[in-house]
């Protein structure tokens, strides 16, 4: 494309966004000589500046500006990225970052410690890669977005992220200086304060001016996003700021990112916590959140082991082996309704589950959420109405905990605890034989059951380092009933903020953290989820994610199929027509199709359950050799 | 894009079946089954009565009563939603419930080996 300067206007809109923006960011690297390393600027022999450089202006390059470039500002943001531990980009190209976006692949992705780029196709893709892959690998990654336009198709997946306390590192790009505006769309791109658009929803943004303050900003948002509670963070990069060389060709110290230190509870209120729960008949562990990392996994098992006490998982993170005799996730009501006293861990909405209880039911808790919270947006939740709360990090406080209460558990209270946990295994079998017995019903029927699909898939998985990557309320907890499952990455909760479209990105950013540890990736998700993003079938093929991603196809936007049919009843009009705006039907949608024509192997769809078992270990197979596969199973609603 | 969460109160939906059952009318199987699928039925319940899991429960094999599917139908104890006798009659219901009949027993838990796993 070229672009015709006399007439912007007509030659913008004829191409639209996209071909613009394509064709503006090759014309640059037409134009562009390679950009050198902060460290080894770049010599041009023979080739002299062509014409006096505006740089001395503080303003970036001109289309028409063909001197030579010493050194490049994106270049030290790349190194102080990776000074940080970032090392993984996923970006859709964009005029206001194509500076950091040559730094990166000419610069970043050539030159130790390497970075990687994960090419992806839309903006909230983008973010959904970094949300998956920062709760598998625990650590963020960075996605850059472009102004205006591109940060508004990023917000959807911020809020997820924000509400899912997760680190992602977006760093939006900017062209603030109006001398840079130099056509119709680049004043429609500009915007002063970009990141105020998702401000309610980020832990901190920043503007800096100048690459010392970007180096700052950077390190200082890392340290944010990564300081319970995690959250996402936004940096506005000038496009100048990028573009231009080092100042004097030399970068800027990169600030020093120190190990941090969660916040743990105060001592006192932990020993009277633990003294709390000894003293306690029948105490329950909520946990939601509560285990950041492993290491929180296991500390939650010692402590109820200790304590021989009921725990009931939220399921946000994989915080109790599902199939642990003390985890009663799947009779949290009764189990909750026998309780003397509640412990609520990282609990996301604390009140849904002591709101009903009678007040001499002693409610705890230990969270970070109050330590950050906005105003505007609900994801805080009902007021939890506790007797203590301890404003800390729950992962950090377990230690102290556990010490405390083994000094606190008397030899006498040994007995009581062991038939107190005996009485829960039984309880932990019977649910388990009647999740059982409930998946046997319509084991054999079209639309397939969701347990039969959950059920032939964890035959062909179980013996394999697997791991689910898809939140699972949808199927019903099915997984949770009826798998063995014991390791941290094993499951990462669901969108934060259920805003459809993420998990076709953040399935590929999870397989992509998972695939160089060799773990097997598997995800189960709606059809309705995946429409909002399809074009993840083309990233994973390009990326080479190995992912086995079964569409649970229930033609429809279910949940809301549900929920339209009530009200509709209500007003006494019928439900006959509620499929209008919720059936994903006439036409009907050939995922197999769609994932083939982006080169993902495809299978289905699937309609007889006897089919299953022959197709997964096809699909397997696949995964294994490092490719992803998609499996359309016509399935049951839930 | 953000989705209503109504699964939570759709779980709800758990029946309350007392009333004894009256004799059986006349019914249509056939326009039951298409009743079911027609008036939503299917969504919570699954497309043979073997419940969804978190959304509505078990009705079928071996329903409970019809006059307590009719009172549950009428003035649900949860969030299901109410269907009055203006959007489906008792002969309706009363198909539906044939149809909830006719469904048989499956096979149990134990006869399946992948359920114990």
């Amino acid at each position: 494309m070229t672009y015709d300067k006399r007439k912007p206007r007509e030659a913008i809109t004829k191409f639209g966004r996209r071909g613009f923006l394509k064709g503006s960011v090759a014309g640059a690297v037409a134009l562009a000589t390679p950009v050198a390393a902060s460290s080894a600027p770049a010599k041009q022999p023979g080739k002299a500046p062509l014409k006096p450089s505006r740089l001395d202006e503080g303003l970036g390059p001109h289309p028409d500006d063909n001197s030579y470039l010493s050194s490049a500002g994106s270049d030290y943001m790349i190194d102080v990225l990776r000074k940080t531990g970032i090392d993984r980009v996923a970006f859709v190209p964009g005029d206001t970052f194509k500076g950091l976006h040559e730094s990166l692949i000419n610069y970043g992705m050539l030159t130790e410690p390497k970075m990687a780029y994960s090419a992806v196709n839309h903006e909230e893709i983008s973010v959904a890669f970094c949300h998956g892959y920062a709760k598998v690998e625990g650590k963020p990654a960075a996605c850059f977005v472009h102004a205006t336009v591109g940060l508004q198709h990023a917000s959807m997946a911020l809020y997820n992220a924000w509400a899912d306390r997760v680190p992602v590192f977006c760093i939006v790009g900017a062209r603030i200086y109006s001398a840079e505006r130099r056509m119709y769309v680049d004043w429609a791109h500009s915007v002063f304060d970009g990141p105020s658009l998702v401000r309610d929803f980020t832990k901190w943004d920043n503007t800096p001016l100048t690459l010392e303050d970007f180096g700052n900003a950077a390190v200082r948002a890392y340290k944010f996003a990564m300081t319970p509670p995690y959250g996402p963070v936004v940096l506005q990069t000038d496009m100048t700021l990028q573009e231009n060389p080092l100042p004097n060709d030399t970068p800027p110290r990169i600030p020093f990112l120190p190990d941090s230190t969660p916040p743990a509870g105060d001592d006192a209120a932990v020993d009277e916590v633990a003294r709390m729960l000894v003293a306690a008949d029948n105490p329950v562990i909520a946990a939601d959140r509560a285990a950041r990392t492993p290491k929180g996994l296991a500390l939650l098992v010692e402590l109820a082991e200790a304590l021989q006490c009921a725990v009931v998982d939220s399921q946000a993170r994989f915080n109790f082996p599902w199939r642990h005799p003390l985890n009663q996730s799947m009779r949290q009501r009764p189990t909750v309704a026998q309780a003397d006293l509640v412990l609520g861990l990282e609990m996301t909405d604390l009140h849904g589950i002591i709101g009903r209880l009678p007040k001499s039911v002693k409610r705890l808790s230990i969270t970070s959420e109050d330590l950050y919270m906005k105003s505007n947006y609900g994801d805080y939740q009902h007021f939890a109405d506790v007797n203590m709360a301890i404003e800390a990090d729950a992962e950090a406080t377990l230690p102290a905990l556990i010490e405390a209460v083994r000094r606190r558990t008397p030899r006498t209270r040994q007995s009581a605890f062991k038939a107190r946990g005996r009485k829960l295994a039984e309880a932990h079998q019977k649910t388990l034989e009647a999740s059982r017995e409930a998946a046997a019903v319509g084991w054999d029927e079209q639309p397939i059951s969701v347990p039969r699909l959950c059920q032939e898939l964890y035959a062909q998985i179980k013996h394999e380092d697997w791991a689910l990557v898809n939140g699972t309320v949808f199927q019903s907890w099915w997984p949770q009933q009826l798998w063995h499952a014991d390791k941290h990455y094993q499951y990462i909760g669901d969108a934060g903020a259920y805003g459809l479209g993420y998990l076709p990105g953040a399935a590929l950013g999870a397989a992509t953290a998972h695939a160089k540890h060799g773990r097997l990736a598997v995800a189960i998700g709606g059809d309705g989820d995946f429409m909002f993003s399809p074009g993840v079938m083309w990233a994973a093929a390009h990326n080479h994610i190995p992912i086995l991603y079964i569409i649970h196809n229930n033609k429809a936007y279910f949940n809301e199929i549900m929920a339209l049919q009530r009200i509709a009843n209500r007003r006494n009009r019928g439900i006959t027509r509620t499929g209008i705006g919720n059936d994903l039907t006439e036409p009907g949608i050939n995922y197999s199709k769609l994932a083939k024509s982006m080169g993902v192997a495809g299978f289905g769809p699937v309609t007889d359950p006897n089919e299953l078992a022959p197709i997964l270990k096809q699909a397997i197979a696949i995964v294994k050799k490092g490719e992803p596969v998609l499996v359309d199973v016509v399935a049951q609603g839930r | 894009m953000l989705r209503g969460m109504s699964v939570t109160g759709v779980v709800l939906c758990g029946l309350v079946f007392a009333l004894p059952a009256p004799a059986q009318p006349q019914t249509d199987m056939a326009r039951g089954k298409q009743l079911y699928m027609n008036d939503g039925c299917y969504a919570c319940h699954g497309t043979r009565g073997a419940g969804g899991g978190i959304a509505g429960p078990r009705l079928a094999p071996n329903p409970p009563p019809l006059e307590a599917v009719k009172a549950q139908l009428r003035h649900p104890a949860s969030r299901m939603p109410p269907y009055s006798a203006q959007v489906l009659s008792d002969g309706q219901i009363a198909d539906i419930y044939a149809y909830l009949k006719s469904i048989p027993a499956g096979k149990s838990a134990s006869q399946i080996p992948l359920l114990q796993q």
